[in-house]
């Protein structure tokens, strides 16, 4: 039997998101509302299908896959069907040691998502978001079609804004319109770009894998649509996908989504969308333009390191919980562009695992965020003081995803900032200072963060007012599990890390190799 | 280490791992049936709150180190390689080749390995059965204790973990495993807001070394492709070193050490970490975390000892001295002036680890210029110095661990002492509220100014605080004595061929004094005199588990003469580990081989040098301790017949004491160190002042300039477009109507184009 899984990934998650939003949409809302709890459960059953074959395909029982031997450029799973003959666009799936880590982590952050906000209010509309935003996901990473790819890449957006425009906090239109705003401007920049590629091309073709051997037959001898055109695409492509990451200067959209964005919708955004900018980065500019990137490497370092130390400066002043937790993740999406800037394989593989690391982890930052929020009402840090006390879950979650985030050793983010500190030293010496600087700030602004909340409060500190009296709850039970999982998966992935790591390796190295880049 | 090391076939290396992952393994358990069982009877009563899950495992821990200790011990050096935890591809600096490499996970065991393992899972286990005595009885800890065990054996595990790694990589990762630990047993008493303090102060002030051991190790990473022992310990592969690169990758790890160890200036976390309970503070800050720095630079010593690095790196040798010089003086002067019993006890830490750093950039420099591989005059020099360096730790280690343990004990019966009393005066009975009286009252159970005249009354624990504090004053013959002696004669060594070396020499000779002087002060002001206080009258000594430790430690410092006899300080210093006790040819010829090197030096220098450093430790020091402090017991209270004479000998120096010391005691100097010289005072500063005032700026200037950037040009366009605006009209319906439109348009522009 032969099963388009990858396909059947994207398209049945939209599917049944649509057929349940339609189902429901004429209802008034006192009869919709008691369509939340099997509409929440028929997503949850979805993603956890979803997740299923996604981990069975990872471990062989799906597919015979030597995962740790895709070379770049190779792709699993794949598959073709004409979708618009006339223009020779096709549906094309495939993935391989880039994308998968990114599909089977889009596949675990759904159903914990759904977990995490079981009592999200209006879920016959909420979950079926949730699982179009998952589909869509899921798209952008098994699409080897570009026009396919840009498809997604804007219907991950429309979930999004909604969770964002109906579920969010108070200045939630102002916050949505942002989100929508930036990165749709950014990313009509990226299809002028990838529109004015394919109008160049000798052969014009959507398909990537065609693309990329098209650009590197042409590479190997010159420089494929000569030097300056090169240019001129990275910078449009880039420009597109730095939005997403976010890269400093282009990274206000984020902290104002994220504090308005409801907690699934931050974890999602944390966790899967940001990472959609770096690996857009890998699977485009930095495969079809080598030469440039050879050119613009010192700039994309230097973007990465504003970045990372700005990130992290700005988070030390935030007396907001969720938005220092967003600033944080510009911070470490810094290190990603360090290490593409690294120039070598180990460096590649740093931004490949912290991007996976970092899925993981954020989601939980913003579990906590979320939990904090929802329980005590406010979002100001010190509003609420000794957690330890009161809340002793929410507050070792805190703490955990905290320390995670700060890089502690045998927790999934140290590997990548060990990884990227050792190409990084590499390939630009001194300016090792800046990454270690922020190191230090970075627990700098977690512990404080942490004496103010989990700490302290005997009692001379009184709960906060939005409370109105009322006794202080810990986080309920569908949180704990959330919480428990993520914890779980971060452990896992901080002593085991060569689970996807070592895909990722291959990956980098077959493509350093392949795309003759090398020396910093 | 000129290849003459052979590695020794051993059974139980495969088994190593277990020592530190079954407290790893404990850590969960511990923690959750804590959280299950939290105030049930059986599990307070049988358990201890997890007490007793814990020590059954640090038993073990300690029989497998012992068993593999027996395999090692004086033979050399062995290794485990379990497998590759990160493998990489690595593209070589011309760019035609990727290669493959790993960061590998292993066992690495040689005689520092040995020394330290023994160490870390004997007091461990010490401490284990300490903590059931002194946190189960405190009402302050009910159900809260499953969290210490928890924290505590994980801890435990970190430092093993450290101990056994066979990189520089798990080295750093379990470091930085015990200060995770050590953060949240500093943040024990959570509600304090001064042990949040404390515990973010430590972790930030170790965080700040860390990121320089971090760089250290990227560094040293470039120049080995490895950070295996194995690998960078090989004298061919440091031969193709440049001795630079390799001279500032180890000074930078050395500053790591520094935070880790408390050293100068990244000294201020230790006295405040004392806001953890008291067995954490035997633990984690006087018997094994803070040698971890000492470990790391003891560590060190194959690149210095190396033929090829011969005179390169003098520099950091002298620099891991000098500072090791300042903080000793530094921290004992601050010590003098402490009245809190524990915070004395951290300035001695830190002022005794000091003279570990001085000891061990004394040997390093010894190492790195001496011609030590042939000749073997030099070579004895070179091992005696790096063995007395290792050997003070060991010394240091056993006697810190028990004094603190001792000093636990006193604190623990003046609270309930005063617990009692409190009772009986207001209550006249034991009622439920006995949690309030640790926060109304304002009693401190911990000043030496509420103590006085307890070595009647606690005559276990003032037995052991006599044999801990001689042994860190170095009285000759007890416990430290060795090892002090050694420091001081090695770094006056050295000063006579490199004339910078005079600075640290000076500082250790006179720390010496220093430490005769603070070490007695603390004695005699809590265990001499007349009690200062009615609680301090009423003290008894009764909790059970807490005797074992201190007795135990005590005949352990008290047996460093045996040690001393069987060269350890050789076996300790021979860089091969090879060096098998009692080759002297038994105990009676090895100590009358180390009396004739200490005592009858042939050398008039060092001669003479021994009988100064002896005049002003044991005699100088505690003679002005006694003259200030000093003072009999109440009438009809008498100690044990080895400490009366002592503290009657301090009442008559009392009496004939011929100045008054409010002078000094008003002093500025007095009050600079009483400040502890301001430096955390303008460490707070720079950190609220500087670093949170430009983050707040930062934070403005974000938000202001580069969103409001954004935001007029937003609101620019805006304008323009309001005719497009009247689009936006918020339904889901008619957003995917426009999505489904702007597609649309590509299609067709795509079709005309083409």
């Amino acid at each position: 039997m032969n099963v388009d899984y990858l396909s059947m990934m994207v398209i049945l998650p939209i599917l049944a998101s649509i057929f349940l939003l339609i189902l429901t949409s004429r209802l008034n809302p006192a009869a919709r509302a008691k369509f939340d709890a099997p509409v929440r459960m028929a997503a949850f059953i979805i993603s956890l299908a979803m997740f299923a074959v996604a981990t069975l395909m990872f471990l062989g029982q799906i597919g015979d896959v030597g995962w740790n031997d895709i070379a770049f450029n190779t792709f699993e799973f794949q598959e073709s069907y004409v979708w618009i003959e006339q223009l020779g666009i096709t549906w094309t799936v495939g993935v391989d040691g880039l994308s998968f880590p990114m599909v089977w982590l889009t596949t675990l952050l759904m159903p914990i998502t759904i977990i995490a906000t079981w009592n999200e209010k209006a879920g016959a509309t909420y979950f079926p978001l949730m699982l179009m935003l998952g589909g869509a996901l899921i798209g952008v990473f098994v699409a080897l079609d570009m026009f396919m790819f840009y498809v997604f890449w804007e219907l991950t957006l429309i979930p999004m804004f909604f969770m964002i425009l109906k579920w969010g906090g108070k200045d939630r239109k102002y916050a949505a319109q942002k989100f929508f705003i930036y990165t749709f401007t950014a990313s009509v920049i990226m299809l002028l770009g990838l529109l004015t590629m394919y109008f160049l091309m000798d052969t014009q073709t959507f398909n990537m894998q065609e693309m990329v051997v098209q650009a590197s037959g042409a590479n190997a001898s010159g420089v494929w649509l000569g030097l300056e055109v090169q240019k001129v695409l990275f910078i449009m492509l880039m420009l597109g996908f730095l939005v997403k990451l976010p890269a400093a200067p282009f990274h206000t959209w984020l902290p104002d989504a994220h504090v308005q964005a409801p907690t699934g919708g931050s974890m999602m955004l944390a966790g899967v969308m940001l990472k959609m900018g770096a690996y857009g980065m890998f699977r485009l500019p930095i495969s079809l333009f080598p030469h440039a990137l050879e050119e613009f490497q010192f700039i994309i370092m230097m973007i990465g390191l504003v970045s990372l130390v700005w990130g992290a400066i700005v988070c030390l002043g935030q007396t907001n919980l969720k938005k220092m937790v967003a600033y944080s993740s510009v911070s470490h999406m810094g290190v990603i562009l360090l290490g593409i800037a690294s120039m070598q394989p180990l460096g590649w593989a740093a931004a490949l695992f912290m991007m996976f690391a970092h899925g993981i982890i954020s989601p939980m930052l913003f579990a906590v965020c979320g939990a904090f929020k929802h329980h005590y009402h406010s979002m100001e840090i010190g509003a609420m003081r000794g957690m330890a006390k009161h809340s002793p879950w929410l507050a070792t979650s805190m703490m955990f995803g905290w320390m995670a985030s700060l890089g502690l050793p045998l927790l999934a983010g140290f590997v990548a900032e060990l990884m990227l500190m050792v190409a990084y030293w590499y390939a630009y010496g001194w300016w090792i200072i800046f990454p270690g600087l922020v190191l230090a700030i970075t627990a700098a602004y977690y512990l404080w963060s942490m004496q103010r909340t989990i700490f302290e409060g005997g009692e001379a500190t009184q709960p906060p007012e939005s409370l109105h009296g009322e006794p202080v709850p810990d986080i309920d039970n569908s949180e704990k599990i959330a919480m428990l999982l993520l914890a779980a998966f971060t452990i896992l992935f901080g002593i085991m890390p060569w689970i996807f790591l070592d895909m990722m390796d291959m990956w980098t190295r077959s493509a350093m190799a392949f795309l003759g880049l090398g020396g910093a | 280490m000129g290849g003459t090391s052979e590695t020794i076939s051993s059974t139980f290396i495969e088994y190593a791992i277990f020592i530190v992952l079954l407290p790893m393994l404990a850590f969960p358990i511990i923690l959750f049936l804590g959280h299950i069982f939290n105030g049930n009877q059986t599990w307070v009563k049988s358990a201890k709150e997890g007490g007793l899950i814990a020590l059954p495992i640090m038993v073990a821990s300690f029989v497998l180190s012992m068993l593999l200790i027996s395999e090692f011990i004086g033979k050399g050096t062995g290794g485990h390689h379990i497998g590759d935890w990160l493998s990489f591809g690595w593209m070589s600096a011309d760019g035609l080749k990727i290669e493959g490499k790993a960061f590998g996970v292993g066992i690495y065991i040689d005689h520092i390995t040995v020394m330290l393992l023994f160490v870390a899972s004997f007091l461990c286990m010490l401490i284990n059965i300490f903590s059931i005595g002194y946190m189960n009885t405190d009402p302050v800890n009910d159900n809260r204790n499953h969290r210490f065990y928890a924290e505590f054996v994980l801890f435990c595990s970190g430092m093993l973990g450290m101990v056994l790694a066979d990189s520089f990589l798990w080295l750093f990762i379990f470091w930085e495993l015990m200060g995770l630990c050590s953060y949240l047993l500093i943040g024990f008493y959570y509600e304090k807001p001064s042990a949040a303090y404390a515990a973010k102060k430590a972790f930030l002030t170790t965080r700040v070394g860390d990121v320089f051991l971090v760089i250290g190790l990227v560094m040293l990473w470039n120049l080995f492709d490895s950070l295996d022992y194995a690998v960078v310990f090989n004298e061919d592969l440091i031969a193709a070193v440049d001795p630079g690169q390799l001279q500032l990758a180890l000074g930078m790890m050395f500053i790591g050490a520094v935070g880790k160890s408390a050293q100068f200036p990244l000294h201020v976390w230790l006295p405040d970490a004392m806001e953890g309970p008291t067995p954490v503070s035997a633990l984690i800050h006087a018997a094994t975390m803070v040698n971890a720095g000492l470990y790391l630079v003891a560590r060190m010593f194959p690149f210095f000892g190396a033929e090829a690095m011969h005179g390169e790196l003098v520099d950091l040798a002298f620099i891991i001295a000098v500072i090791g010089g300042i903080t000793a003086v530094m921290a004992a002067a601050i010590a003098f002036v402490q009245d809190d019993l524990k915070k004395v006890l951290a300035y001695s830490t830190m002022s005794q680890l000091a003279y570990i750093f001085t000891g061990l950039g004394a040997a390093l420099w010894l190492a790195n210029s001496l011609d030590w591989h042939h000749d073997s005059k030099a070579h004895d020099i070179v091992v005696v110095a790096f063995g007395a360096a290792l050997f003070h730790l060991f010394n240091h280690a056993m006697a810190k661990g028990m004094l603190f343990m001792a000093s636990g004990s006193v604190i623990h019966e003046m609270h309930h002492a005063h617990h009692d009393l409190h009772h009986h005066d207001d209550h006249g009975d034991h009622g439920d509220d006995h949690h309030d009286d640790h926060h109304d009252d304002h009693f401190d159970a911990q000043s030496m100014e509420n103590m006085g005249g307890l070595a009647s009354k606690m005559p276990i624990t003032a037995t052991a605080m006599l044999v801990g504090s001689a042994s860190i004053m170095g009285l000759p013959l007890i416990g430290g004595f060795w090892s002090k002696e050694g420091i001081i004669a090695n770094t006056w060594r050295v000063a006579l061929d490199d004339p910078r070396f005079f600075l640290p020499a000076a500082c250790v000779l006179l720390g010496a004094a220093m430490t005769g002087f603070y070490m007695s002060r603390m004695w005699f002001k809590t265990f001499a005199g007349k009690p200062k206080t009615e609680v301090a009258a009423k003290v008894h000594e009764h909790t059970p588990w807490i005797p074992i430790p201190l007795v135990t430690l005590t005949f352990v410092s008290l047996s460093s003469v045996i040690l001393a006899g069987m060269m350890f300080t050789h076996w300790a210093g021979e860089p091969d580990g090879g060096y098998a006790f009692f080759s002297k040819k038994g105990m009676l010829k090895g100590l009358i081989y180390e009396f004739e090197h200490v005592f009858v030096n042939s050398d008039p220098f060092f001669f003479i040098l021994t009988y100064v450093a002896i005049f002003i430790g044991a005699i100088v020091g505690p003679g002005m301790a006694m003259a200030l402090y000093g003072g009999s017991l109440e009438d009809g209270e008498k100690a044990k017949p080895w400490m009366q004479p002592i503290i009657n000998l301090s009442s008559r120096v009392n009496a004939k004491r011929g100045f008054d010391n409010s002078a000094w005691a008003n002093s500025g100097l007095s009050n600079a160190l009483k400040e502890r010289l301001y430096f955390d005072k303008w460490y707070d500063a720079a950190m609220l002042k500087l670093v949170a005032g430009f983050a707040n700026i930062s934070a403005a200037f974000d938000r202001n300039v580069v969103d409001g950037t954004i935001k007029t040009i937003e609101s620019t366009s805006q304008k323009l477009s309001t005719q497009v605006r009247r689009l936006t009209t918020g339904s889901a319906r008619d957003y995917i109507m426009m999505a489904a439109l702007g597609v649309l348009v590509i299609y067709l522009l795509l079709e005309v184009m083409i």
